[in-house]
């Protein structure tokens, strides 16, 4: 498998013209680094990062490590690396990002950081600031410091978008939220942080970086309702409606990440990534319904989810926070607003094709709801 | 205008000023945190005049008259100290000090500089809580508490956020005395101490580490405790459970003619009548007067609400005001000081008790080690 591997199928890009010339091309000439480079992937444990790392694996990369907390379940990790050759090396580095020393020795000698781990999930921001900004901070202080890395692979989202352009399309050119605070979530206000500060240590210290956008991620033991909608008091409220999904399946994003990681001639870019053929949230609640449990729903139409979230934001705002300001206009236009979304750029400048289709997609995941491992 | 200013910017520094920001006649001049991106983040959030890295740049340079003290529990005594040194007024996050000697080591300070000291109980001044403390002041009771119990609850949830949470072996619940028991048990510690009369009850601790934590390996951590704290007329049992459900905080109070119960959670505060109805009327007009409280409690709650009156850490605002207020007007101060230093006598006095022996999973109580079945 690694001998395979070692031809790189994967399509390249240079000089900005589409990459599937190239795909015949050997690791050492597609590639900005040779399969014996040292690759540090973050969060590697983690719904995103572990598939990221097979991606890496697939590709013949051989001497990898994976940053993971003392606390991660490391099953998958370690039946991985189980299943590997002895050449292939997989270092499971057990520490804290919040520690300097720790960011220090992991650091040592690596080309390519894909920085996967971050806070989720939280609602304090504080919390969520800390284990987004502050970690990858330690990560690129201690980069430096070593001076050998060849670019730092940023796993950003698509919640940094303000989403207020007139097109409905967006791409990699819409503008980020300037004042993330305001939205009142402390996940955006992380991420739009933590690029910022790649970004300066780019511009400051000639660090090569790369950011990579998802949409929703999905899979099995994915969670997927905010875009579609809002539970509440045993009502589904439906307010997605003909809005596409911008989904994109486990499998996809980690093979997106890992072209953003390997691809030459991508510093300093973005790159949004979402599937094809993407499902409108009517049609995934629906086909929700028929494949995994039936609930109740009831369609709020975008003129009435915009005004309830903009009741909402003026309540917050007039009580003094005595409702926290969940529901607010920024949140609707990011997630209920009608867009469109591009993965041009994805294709073209770093050769991705998706692996996943869409259908197949939706039905392993549906399956796996059945099952219990996912829900939405 | 009081010039505030906050130590530690991590998560309980946001609710600090939130509810600052709520309250008239004042001002955050500063805050501070070791970690510049920390400090930035939440200057850049709040209405907050500069941020510092340095504590003592903080005190010489912004000059405040108050310091919140939001860091981690081992550095409270030393942030503490210098702030009362520059002569400022101090607030800080529970648990006071890691031991009671420091306790009383920063009252006797603050009385020396003619500063003001309290400490983040904010759970007794909820709209509940208040009502209770009224209705005990105006001998509800009937005179001093014959017993006393305060549950706090503390859902660790499932095996993999307990793993999550106690995963770090070098995180700094782990170098406190009490380890986990001491970042959390003082709010219940309190209402009980609030209500004794002597200056060192005795202390009966029993604690274990719960099937959950043995599932995960731990061996440092013990997330179950019982004390039971007795003195001449009063007697309290205070229950820590990570387990058990529901997962509440509550507290009753019983004196000679009446008692009390306070739940936290829902905010209610049900009145126990001594008295008796005579026959089968005992069955049938309780369960009735009981209805009638908790549709005043539930009335009561929504009057707040739609007033603005009702924010989550309402608790916290009203102590930080009337502390503030104890500083304008020279006023005693909220929570006094015999009660800070109780509440740390009783909580050295538990440690002492879980650490004096204690090989994992073992049962401590007084001092002496029983293996559970």
């Amino acid at each position: 498998m690694i001998e395979n591997a070692r031809r790189a199928e994967l399509p390249s890009q240079q000089n900005g013209q589409p990459a599937a010339h190239l795909s015949k091309l050997r690791i050492n000439d597609s590639f900005i680094v040779g399969r014996d480079e040292r690759i540090l992937v973050t969060g590697s444990t983690g719904f995103i990062g572990s598939r990221v790392v097979e991606r890496l694996l697939e590709r013949g990369f051989r001497n990898l490590i994976c940053f993971i907390r003392p606390s991660s379940d490391l099953n998958r990790i370690e039946a991985l690396r189980k299943s590997q050759p002895s050449e292939v090396r997989i270092e499971l580095f057990k520490g804290n990002l919040l520690r300097p020393a720790d960011c220090e020795l992991a650091c040592r000698d690596v080309r390519i950081i894909f920085h996967l781990a971050a806070g989720t999930g939280e609602k304090s921001f504080p919390d969520a600031f800390m284990n987004s900004v502050v970690t990858t901070r330690n990560l690129l202080v201690a980069s430096l410091r070593h001076a050998r890395l060849q670019r730092i692979v940023l796993v950003s989202s698509f919640t940094v978008y303000t989403n207020r352009q007139k097109s409905r399309r967006l791409d990699e050119s819409c503008p980020m939220e300037e004042h993330p605070e305001l939205r009142g979530d402390a996940y955006c206000y992380a991420k739009v942080k933590q690029e910022q500060i790649v970004k300066d240590y780019g511009k400051s210290f000639g660090i090569p970086y790369v950011v990579v956008r998802p949409g929703s991620v999905y899979g099995a033991g994915s969670e997927v309702a905010g875009r579609v909608g809002i539970g509440t008091f045993g009502l589904f409220l439906h307010l997605g409606g003909s809005n596409a999904i911008p989904f994109t399946h486990v499998e996809n994003c980690a093979e997106a990440i890992s072209l953003a990681g390997l691809v030459k001639g991508v510093d300093g870019e973005i790159f949004n990534v979402v599937d094809d053929d993407l499902p409108s949230s009517r049609q995934f609640l629906r086909q929700y319904k028929k494949n995994v449990r039936r609930f109740k729903s009831v369609y709020v139409p975008h003129v009435v989810s915009h005004v309830l979230c903009h009741l909402w934001e003026k309540y917050s705002q007039w009580s003094k926070g005595q409702l926290p300001p969940a529901f607010n206009r920024s949140r609707w236009y990011v997630d209920w607003k009608k867009t469109r979304y591009s993965n041009e750029k994805l294709k073209l400048r770093l050769g991705w094709v998706q692996k996943v289709s869409t259908e197949e997609g939706l039905r392993r995941y549906f399956e796996s709801c059945g099952q219990g491992e996912g829900y939405a | 205008m009081l010039k505030v200013a906050i130590v530690g910017c991590g998560k309980i520094a946001d609710a600090h000023v939130s509810q600052i920001q709520r309250i008239q006649g004042c001002e955050i001049v500063g805050v501070c945190d070791r970690e510049p991106l920390m400090a930035k983040q939440l200057y850049e959030r709040f209405p907050v005049k500069e941020c510092f890295t340095d504590l003592n740049a903080l005190l010489n340079e912004a000059r405040p008259d108050v310091v919140h003290i939001t860091t981690p529990p081992e550095s409270h005594f030393d942030v503490a100290e210098l702030c009362l040194e520059h002569g400022c007024h101090v607030y800080v996050e529970k648990p006071f000090t890691l031991y009671a000697d420091q306790a009383q080591r920063l009252l006797a300070l603050a009385g020396e500089k003619g500063s003001k000291v309290t400490v983040g109980h904010n759970d007794q001044f909820s709209h509940a809580a208040r009502r209770m403390r009224t209705l005990i002041g105006n001998g509800y009771l009937g005179g001093l508490p014959v017993h006393m119990e305060s549950h706090y609850g503390y859902d660790l949830g499932d095996p993999s956020y307990a793993r999550a949470l106690l995963g770090d072996k070098q995180h700094w619940v782990r170098r406190l005395p009490g380890k986990l028991l001491q970042n959390v048990i003082s709010h219940g510690i309190a209402k009980i101490a609030e209500f004794l009369t002597s200056e060192a009850p005795r202390v009966i601790a029993c604690g274990f580490a719960s099937s959950l934590l043995k599932s995960i390996d731990e061996s440092e951590i013990l997330d179950e405790l019982r004390v039971v704290i007795c003195e001449a007329q009063t007697t309290a049992y205070f229950t820590f459970s990570s387990q058990m459900r529901p997962s509440m905080h509550e507290f009753r109070i019983f004196g000679l003619k009446n008692g009390l119960v306070l739940d936290q959670d829902h905010e209610i505060l049900i009145k126990l009548r001594g008295n008796k109805f005579k026959s089968y009327a005992d069955k049938f007009i309780p369960p009735l007067l009981f209805a009638k409280q908790h549709f005043g409690n539930a009335i009561e709650n929504m009057r707040l609400f739609l007033a603005r009156d009702f924010h989550m850490d309402s608790g916290m605002k009203y102590l930080i005001e009337s502390f503030y207020g104890s500083i304008l007007r020279d006023s005693p101060v909220p929570i006094p000081y015999r009660e800070i230093l109780l509440t740390a006598r009783i909580m050295d006095a538990i440690f002492d008790q879980l650490n004096s022996s204690c090989p994992q999973g073992d049962l401590v109580l007084q001092g002496h080690s029983f293996r559970r079945e």
